[in-house]
């Protein structure tokens, strides 16, 4: 449940992608995790129920809490995962287009790095079809 | 000019400017071969933007207010399509309609259906089974780049779309002038594209800022914005004055990313996170970077390297899709 949160506090998530400072925006409300105030902007919801800040709700989606860094098997969170067998779109296809691949042969571990994941944003962001503004 | 005028709808509803660019593209051209095209958009920047007068005559722009709710963008969507019937409608990108509405207002388009067909995220595809929205399209043209349907039998691939032609670009001396250059000054234009989602914008001004410092007088730097915003300079469309730039930075987008490459303008750029699309995907790894550091470090060594040799022209995609649109539009008709 997100808390109740009648509070003029600034937003303590931060913003910018490649300089990274404070969201000026006012808090609506606050984490249930951490406390922090956010802003409608830097609020998620975790399984339809919690209201996170995107801080939290990127590790409690990652299972980050707990991870080993050095672990890289396979999983849904690296993009490259869904280009090895999706429909017609597999690997193959991506590289005969010459659009971005350097390696012809095998996984080419240049393909993705960790930056790369956030390219694409969270599917928990339940936001498909209804962030008009986020495509 | 096209054998008989059409009338043509293109569905262009998404956030930041990538799908009015994509689809004033192809409307340029339609209306350049005779076409009466509607364009529907609800980006943010197009209420600021000459779209009429940039596509010509024939050209209609329906503006949807980026900030209605997505139960008021449907009906807008619905009382668009519900006008007289168009000769061919095309979508960009979302086959379910931007907000899933589609899937109900296709069948009651008794036109043809075109598709412009691009990367989507795979987790949305599956979920939202877009596999058998896709099929409901008479042809998928896919601009340039894979997708996942690329190679469904109804799918026809073209060069990357751009904007503008090469002719139709300003030349270099022009384009540094439009682009605040008095003569005389040397300096290399570095410039920094502000799109996307307004934070964004402002975050290239916060990075021409410091490429300004750390520049010094190696170069000039310029931020530039499709719109009016703040100290920005509103350059529109910003492929018009390429010639001029040196070194491009910017987000990992389609139209900024084709535009370097067309133009050969070095891009330095980093991958935005969207919700659709996958920019790190697009960025080659020397266009790519991931912080300050790595950006202005990056745009110092290609300013060292200095000018190079830059593509007098390209295949600009979109006549060919335009092409391949008449087909269906005059068999549909015949």
């Amino acid at each position: 449940m997100s808390p109740s949160f009648a509070s003029a506090e600034q937003c303590l998530e931060t913003s910018g992608f490649l300089f990274s400072h404070p969201c000026e925006r006012g808090a609506s409300t606050q984490c249930a995790r951490c406390q922090k105030p956010i802003c409608a902007l830097h609020m998620r919801v975790l399984d339809g129920a919690e209201t996170v800040c995107v801080t939290c709700a990127r590790a409690a989606d990652n299972g980050d809490e707990n991870r080993d860094g050095s672990d890289t098997s396979t999983d849904e969170d690296d993009p490259s995962y869904y280009y090895e067998d999706y429909g017609y779109y597999g690997r193959d296809a991506w590289r005969g287009s010459g659009s971005s691949a350097s390696s012809s042969s095998g996984h080419d571990t240049n393909d993705f790095t960790e930056a790369d994941g956030e390219s694409v944003r969270r599917e928990d962001d339940a936001s498909f079809e209804e962030d008009l503004g986020g495509s | 000019m096209a054998a008989r005028r059409r009338h043509w709808r293109l569905y262009a509803l998404g956030g930041g400017l990538g799908h009015l660019t994509r689809a004033a593209a192809l409307a340029r051209a339609a209306v350049a071969r005779g076409h009466a095209v509607e364009v529907l958009t609800n980006s943010p920047f197009a209420p600021g933007l000459p779209l009429e007068s940039w596509l010509g005559p024939g050209a209609t722009v329906h503006r949807v207010d980026a900030r209605l709710d997505k139960a008021a963008t449907v009906a807008a969507v619905g009382a668009w399509l519900a006008g007289s019937t168009p000769d061919v409608l095309v979508v960009d990108t979302f086959p379910r309609g931007l907000a899933g509405e589609l899937v109900a207002l296709l069948p009651t388009v008794r036109a043809p259906r075109v598709l412009v067909h691009r990367d989507l995220n795979p987790v949305y595809v599956e979920r939202f089974d877009v596999a058998h929205a896709v099929d409901a399209f008479d042809l998928l043209v896919v601009p340039g780049e894979d997708a996942p349907f690329a190679h469904h039998p109804r799918a026809v691939r073209t060069a990357p779309w751009l904007l503008l032609d090469a002719d139709a670009l300003v030349s270099r001396e022009e384009a540094r002038r439009q682009l605040g250059m008095e003569d005389g000054d040397a300096r290399p234009v570095v410039a920094v594209m502000g799109c996307g989602r307004p934070e964004e914008v402002a975050e290239a001004g916060e990075t021409a800022d410091r490429l300004r410092v750390s520049l010094g007088e190696r170069a000039a730097v310029g931020w530039l914005v499709p719109t009016a915003h703040a100290s920005g300079q509103a350059v529109w469309p910003a492929l018009a004055v390429m010639r001029g730039v040196d070194v491009l930075v910017g987000a990992g987008g389609y139209n900024t990313v084709q535009e370097a490459r067309a133009t050969g303008t070095p891009l330095v750029a980093w991958a935005r996170p969207r919700l659709y699309d996958r920019q790190a995907l697009r960025l080659r790894e020397a266009e790519r970077v991931g912080d300050a550091a790595q950006l202005e470090a990056k745009v110092a060594l290609l300013l060292q390297e200095g000018t190079r040799a830059r593509p007098a022209a390209w295949v600009n995609g979109v006549h060919a899709a335009v092409e391949a649109i008449e087909r269906v539009a005059r068999q549909a008709g015949a």
